[in-house]
């Protein structure tokens, strides 16, 4: 099956995270490069696709944009099942939404299919003052002394920066997160972001995919039905029966 | 009377049931549908606001000034009068193919009682009985000739009457209503006797223009036709509806009439009548307060449709903003849920804030209840139902999505969690809304249904979640485009989408009515929100903080659990019981022509369906603790609840204890809770934001504070917070027999002791005579009052000790290790006597002085029991009393603890197998009392004894850090000493006299636990302090009485002297 010239696979994304840190910003910035200022609540989901091109294959996105708001928690599990990487995104200027992070993180690790990629993202870097000096350095994972700066002086002048790299990046590390700081408005760093998951999706998972928690990755549409619906068929009439709350 | 009654059968044949509304059909049958009471029936039926209810009915005929008729029923409530007719009957009744069946009756009304001006009585045939009513539009009379028994007739015209009158009050509100209304300055042309006046508010739309093009929508034409109709038929408040009126809505409301014909058909316009100043005076209540859903209005007011140049001007979001907030504040269940601000965005559009304001509070609690709320069960639920209805009727398409492995709702959802507004280009999503509010909620699945069927056939194509929503997403672009574009019939050619999709909705799924969604809700209900409370369970407990993480998850489960079922039977209960009362009065004060208000029970008990009150009060909470601990069922059901101690507390059910002709209990099924000082304590203790309420959070933390305790110096500094009430690091006398109060309450059922522990208190008479406990209890007492520090010497004496103690530490490790010697054991103790027998024989020496004429010298003996002198325990004396009794150190260690059982397994459950050991220990009470104390004397010696040495190390390190060694030392505690126990009988038996006296005059009144006890007059030079406490517990029989009678409180214990 992977034997064209250039693979391509599709993977199922889901964005998690508080209300307004700009999940919807960042897909819409990824697919469109685009950036709008007041953009509707995302009212239940939104779905969108992105090919990501790799060296070595091409990665479809499917992406599940969620809404934020704390009583719409209860619909995620419909999105995020079968998903095969999630953003959890938090807004770097507002403590609380890092918690909420860490709480979706959580729930992914114990409720999404084993072996999802998840990636941590803080957006609104164009917020805090590191919105320009530190283009092109971030790997999205080297920020040591970005997080120097944010510990010491948080109060700058025109840094709205409340959660510090170093905060956020420890708790990255530990639960084994990607991570990155981004800006939906400049564009800084979403592609990367991006880049970063296609490349961790561990290629076993592209291509044997018979359990539940495989997407319709791999080649040909039509193929992946062929394959994968009669061992879905169950599987969904499982969930469908549960609801879309669980 | 022939004549008459072949009449009545005439029109009840006419009543074909098959036609009337199922809604009504059920109130005929008198069946309950899912608790649809025939009141909440009749109420949506005539979309009437919450407070009415029906209180007469009777068949009739209409007649119109138009000329036309229809039979049907007229209704009578608190403030409305109502007419539905059963079938179009007029000759000149169009024939209304789309609105029938399905659709809402033919014809109608729902008439305020407050808009009749007259009604008359006419005076026809004799066996006919006929009414004219004249309503507020002078132009109107409806003749309704009643089709019925005299004697009903005559009894529905005197409800009416009586109701007339009481609603002529409303009067003023009516006046400003109609003056708002679009309608009645579209008839009068804006003139009235007051002169010209303004053209109402008609939403922002009359400033920033409605959407779509006026031309295409033909919005002057319709406007022509409506203000014909409103013409003949009334407008407003004494609109009749007639078929015309459900086809003028089809074809979609004019503009300015828009958003006043979707306040009259969802009802919201009754809700306006009668609250005329609600909003304005909410806003005013609540201006610049602040609270979550605030905060989440404020993060959306520059995001809904925005490309509407109307929100992107101050003034309309000042609008939003207000509306949202108002309502936020009205029901605070709901706050504020994304869409929210979208749906009302589209409302102001068309209407004026307060009309948006009661039009948003209609569609949350009745059109689209449980959509916006906490849970969204509301949504999931309808996305359920709408999934069924699919796979209903169409299955290929249904099973083809299955395969596929697409998952309709999420198109689906958004579809009608905003009522469409966000999918479809806006004027049709408007027009839907038009056919929504006139017919209810099951238009959302019509138009759901249609688009599916509509596009079928290219969805059997998509095999992805991805391509399902970019055809539909496609499809809504193209609404506004010709459905056959390629017909050779030109008037096909003309029907654009969105027509075809009106009439497939409506024509094709007209089987779906509101009835079905009422069977689907119900059917699909619980499983959908079990899945919520699932998901919230988990969400939950992994939220509940740090505290939390000391308590199993098994342990967390039960809690939660526990918590809400406690907090919603009890809700459900007190509202039954509320309900209950309620009718009793009804009964006595009911007045012919009033029947008893059909009040339902608030659908509460399920988490998934949202907060009430999330909070426990204080009955709540002991109801909740008699379920998991055994001690905190009360001894025997009292008949008479005594008020609760909190005073805040419910008052509800405060209420209820006086109405005992109420045989509903406030605890249901379950055993009545015990109300003790202890369980108070508790509940502060828990109750951390002081909101005289727990949380479930709180109720975590709190039972983690004694089961998550690992270690016994954490027990025991736990309990003594608990009676240290100004947080000094104290506990008063008072606090010291509250203490040992509890300690016997949570222990008067008995508790789990390993046998090898207690063993020394029975001695080798004890054999299971007596309770170990109790013993332990009065020795506590006796060594609190012993080891007190008076108040005011308290802080010098913590200094003394400090340093003093450097020195003395060094002799006591060596002690310790060496505690085979008896002599050597003491001798710390006697050295750290002396001085303290200073600081008491200065305390009982001024005592002396001031009470030497007036009481005993008894009195001076034990200074502890002194009133006059204030003492206090710390908590490293405290410790030190509870380490120097083994039970006491076991109830700290484990027993506390496992008082309290949760998850774990089920032989432990409350009021199982302890029940009998605790019975046991408790018969025998009366009678092994004097075994016990003679068994118990000479090893309470020994207690005593090494009790101090304890004592001394805990004082001396003051140092959590050395617990370790403090347990080092509490074995050598049970070592007998034949000595001393000789001493103590010899200086006991010559005091007993005055040790009478003590007992008569020591007797604390304001404590309830009585102590009649004495110790030995210290002459200031023979016995020290150290000996004669020891001689006198060594006498003191333990003649115990440990009553828990009638009321639970209070406990009482007595120490007796023996001999």
């Amino acid at each position: 099956m992977a034997e064209g010239p250039k693979p391509s696979s599709s993977v199922k994304l889901v964005l998690l995270g508080e209300a307004a840190v700009g999940k919807s910003s960042l897909v819409l910035r990824f697919v469109n490069d685009d950036f709008q200022e007041n953009r509707e609540p995302t009212i239940g989901a939104a779905f969108l696709t992105q090919k990501c091109s790799l060296p070595n294959r091409t990665i479809k996105f499917e992406i599940w944009d969620t809404a934020g708001q704390e009583r719409f928690a209860s619909l995620a599990p419909m999105y995020y099942r079968n998903a095969q990487s999630a953003l959890v995104v938090y807004d770097l200027t507002k403590a609380s939404s890092l918690a909420k992070a860490k709480h979706w993180v959580a729930e992914l690790q114990r409720q999404a299919s084993p072996g999802i990629v998840i990636a941590l993202v803080g957006n609104k870097l164009d917020l805090t003052n590191q919105s320009t000096g530190l283009e092109g350095s971030m790997g999205g994972l080297s920020l040591s002394n970005a997080a120097g700066d944010g510990d010491d002086d948080e109060e700058e002048e025109g840094d709205a920066r409340q959660i510090t790299t170093a905060e956020a990046k420890s708790y990255a590390d530990e639960e084994g997160l990607l991570f990155f700081e981004t800006s939906a408005k400049t564009g800084h760093n979403v592609q990367e972001v991006f880049t970063a998951i296609a490349n961790a999706i561990p290629e076993s998972t592209l291509k044997t995919r018979g359990g539940p928690g495989s997407g319709r990755a791999g080649g040909g549409a039509t193929d992946t039905f062929g394959g994968s619906g009669g061992v879905n068929l169950s599987a969904v009439g499982e969930t469908n029966k549960d609801g879309c709350a669980c | 009377m022939l004549s008459l009654s072949s009449l009545i059968s005439k029109a009840s044949s006419l009543i074909d049931p098959n036609i009337l509304p199922p809604s009504l059909l059920n109130q005929v049958n008198g069946t309950n549908n899912d608790g649809q009471t025939p009141a909440v029936l009749f109420r949506s039926n005539f979309r009437l606001p919450d407070s009415e209810n029906p209180l007469a009915v009777i068949p009739c005929e209409l007649s119109l000034p138009t000329g036309e008729h229809y039979f049907g029923r007229l209704h009578l409530s608190e403030s409305f009068l109502c007419f539905s007719s059963s079938a179009p009957s007029s000759a000149t009744g169009t024939n209304s193919s789309s609105s029938s069946a399905a659709g809402p009756p033919s014809c109608g009304f729902t008439l305020p009682l407050v808009a009749i001006r007259r009604v008359e009585r006419l005076h026809s045939r004799s066996y006919l009985f006929a009414l004219a009513v004249t309503t507020w539009h002078n132009d109107q009379k409806l003749t309704l000739q009643f089709n019925s028994l005299r004697s009903t007739c005559e009894k529905f015209c005197e409800a009416l009457k009586k109701n007339l009158r009481s609603q002529m009050s409303e009067m003023k509100n009516l006046r400003m209503l109609v003056g708002s209304c679009y309608s009645e300055w579209l008839v009068t042309g804006g003139k009235s006797k007051d002169g010209v006046k303004e053209e109402p508010d008609a939403g922002l739309g009359m400033v920033w223009r409605y959407p779509g093009d006026l031309k295409k929508l033909r919005d002057r034409s319709k406007m022509r036709l409506w203000a014909e109709y409103l013409r003949e038929n009334g407008r407003n408040i004494t609109l009749i509806r007639q078929p015309t009126f459900h086809k003028l809505i089809r074809v979609g409301l004019p503009n300015r009439l828009r958003g006043e014909i979707w306040e009259l058909t969802s009802g919201s316009l009754y809700g306006r009548l009668f609250n005329p100043t609600l909003y304005t005076d909410t806003l005013t209540e609540f201006s610049g307060r602040h609270s979550l859903s605030i905060d989440e209005i404020e993060k959306d007011l520059n995001r809904s449709l925005p490309e509407y140049p109307g929100f992107q001007s101050e003034e309309g979001i000042g609008r939003l903003r207000r509306v949202l907030s108002a309502y936020s504040w009205r029901n605070p269940d709901i706050g504020y849920c994304q869409a929210m601000n979208i749906v009302v965005a589209a409302l102001l559009i068309y209407m004026s804030e307060t009309q948006a304001f009661f039009l948003l509070s209609t569609l949350c609690d009745r059109l689209v209840p449980g959509y916006y709320s906490q849970t969204m069960y509301g949504t999931l639920l309808d996305q359920r139902v709408f999934e069924s209805l699919v796979e209903k009727t169409m299955p290929i398409l249904w099973e083809h999505l299955v395969k596929a492995d697409v998952q309709l709702s999420v198109v689906s959802l958004p579809w009608f969690l905003s009522l469409f507004i966000n999918s479809m280009p806006l004027v049709f999503a408007f027009r839907v809304l038009d056919v929504f509010f006139l017919e209810g909620p099951k238009v959302l699945f019509q138009v759901g249904l249609a688009i599916l069927r509509i596009n079928g056939e290219e969805l059997l194509d998509v095999t992805d979640d991805g391509a399902f929503i970019s055809c539909l997403k496609n499809y809504f672009l193209r609404l506004d485009e010709s459905a056959h574009p390629r017909s050779d019939n030109e008037k096909l050619r003309a029907v654009t989408r969105f027509q075809e999709l009106m009439v497939v909705a409506f024509r094709e799924f007209s089987g779906i009515t509101e009835q079905t969604i009422t069977d689907q809700r119900t059917r699909h209900k619980d499983s959908v929100l079990s899945s919520i409370e699932s998901f919230a369970k988990r969400t939950t407990l992994r939220n509940l903080g740090p505290e939390s993480k000391r308590l199993s998850t098994n342990d967390l489960g039960y809690i939660y659990d526990r918590f809400y079922k406690v907090l919603y039977e009890r809700q459900e209960r007190l509202a039954a019981i509320e309900l209950e009362k309620e009718r009793l009065n009804e009964k006595k004060v009911m007045s012919s022509g009033r029947s008893i208000s059909e009040k339902s029970i608030n659908e509460k008990g399920r988490i998934g369906l949202g907060p009430s009150s999330q909070l426990m009060d204080y009955d709540y909470f002991r109801e909740f603790l008699a379920g998991v601990a055994k001690w905190a069922i009360a001894d025997s059901p009292s008949q008479l609840f005594s008020p609760s101690l909190g005073g805040s507390l419910d008052p509800q059910w405060g209420g209820n204890a006086r109405k005992k002709s109420i045989n509903l209990s406030p605890w249901g099924d379950n055993a009545e809770p015990a109300d003790h000082e202890f369980m108070h304590r508790l509940f502060r203790r828990w109750d951390t934001d002081y909101r005289s309420g727990l949380s479930l959070q709180d109720v975590v933390a709190g039972l983690a504070g004694i089961k998550g305790k690992k270690d016994i110096m954490e027990s025991i500094s736990y309990f003594f917070e608990l009676y240290d009430d100004d947080g000094d690091g104290r506990v008063d006398r008072e606090g010291i027999l509250r203490i040992s109060e509890a300690l016997l309450f949570i222990t008067r059922r008995g508790w789990e002791t390993p046998s090898h522990i207690g063993e020394q208190n029975r001695g080798g008479e004890g054999k299971g005579g007596t309770d170990p406990f109790l013993g332990s209890v009065s020795g506590f007492i006796r060594r609190c009052f012993e080891y007190a520090d008076p108040d005011q010497q308290g802080k010098q004496e913590e200094v003394s000790t400090g340093v003093e103690g450097m020195d003395e530490l060094v002799d006591l490790l060596d002690l310790a290790s060496d505690d085979e010697d008896g002599e050597s054991v003491k001798s710390p103790v006697k050295e750290k006597g002396p001085m303290k027998d200073k600081d008491e024989e200065l305390e009982g020496k001024s005592s002396l002085d001031l009470d030497a004429n007036t009481k005993p010298s008894a009195m001076s003996a034990n200074i502890a029991l002194d009133p006059a002198n204030p003492l206090h325990i710390t908590l490293p004396t405290f410790r030190m009393i509870v380490l120097a009794d083994e039970v006491l150190e076991y109830f700290f260690e484990t027993g506390f603890a496992d008082s309290i059982v949760l998850s774990t397994d089920g032989s432990k459950t409350p009021g199982g197998r302890n029940m009998s050991i605790g019975a046991s220990a408790f018969g025998n009470l009366g009678g092994g009392g004097i075994a016990g104390a003679k068994g118990l004397r000479g090893v309470l010696d020994n207690i005593v004894n090494d009790g101090m040495r304890v004592a001394q190390e805990v004082r001396r390190r003051m140092d959590e850090a050395q617990k370790e060694l403090e347990r080092n030392a509490v074995p050598g505690k049970y070592k007998e000493d034949e000595e001393d126990e000789g001493d103590a009988k010899s200086i006991m038996e010559g005091d007993r006299d005055l040790l009478k006296g003590a007992e008569a005059s020591v007797v604390d009144d304001t404590a309830k636990l009585a102590i009649k006890t004495g110790l030995p007059d210290d002459d200031g030079a023979s016995g020290t302090l150290l000996g004669s406490p020891t001689s006198s517990l060594a006498t003191t029989h333990v003649g115990e009485e440990l009553r828990t009678p009638t009321t639970p409180m209070p406990t009482r214990v007595e120490f007796e002297m023996d001999k």
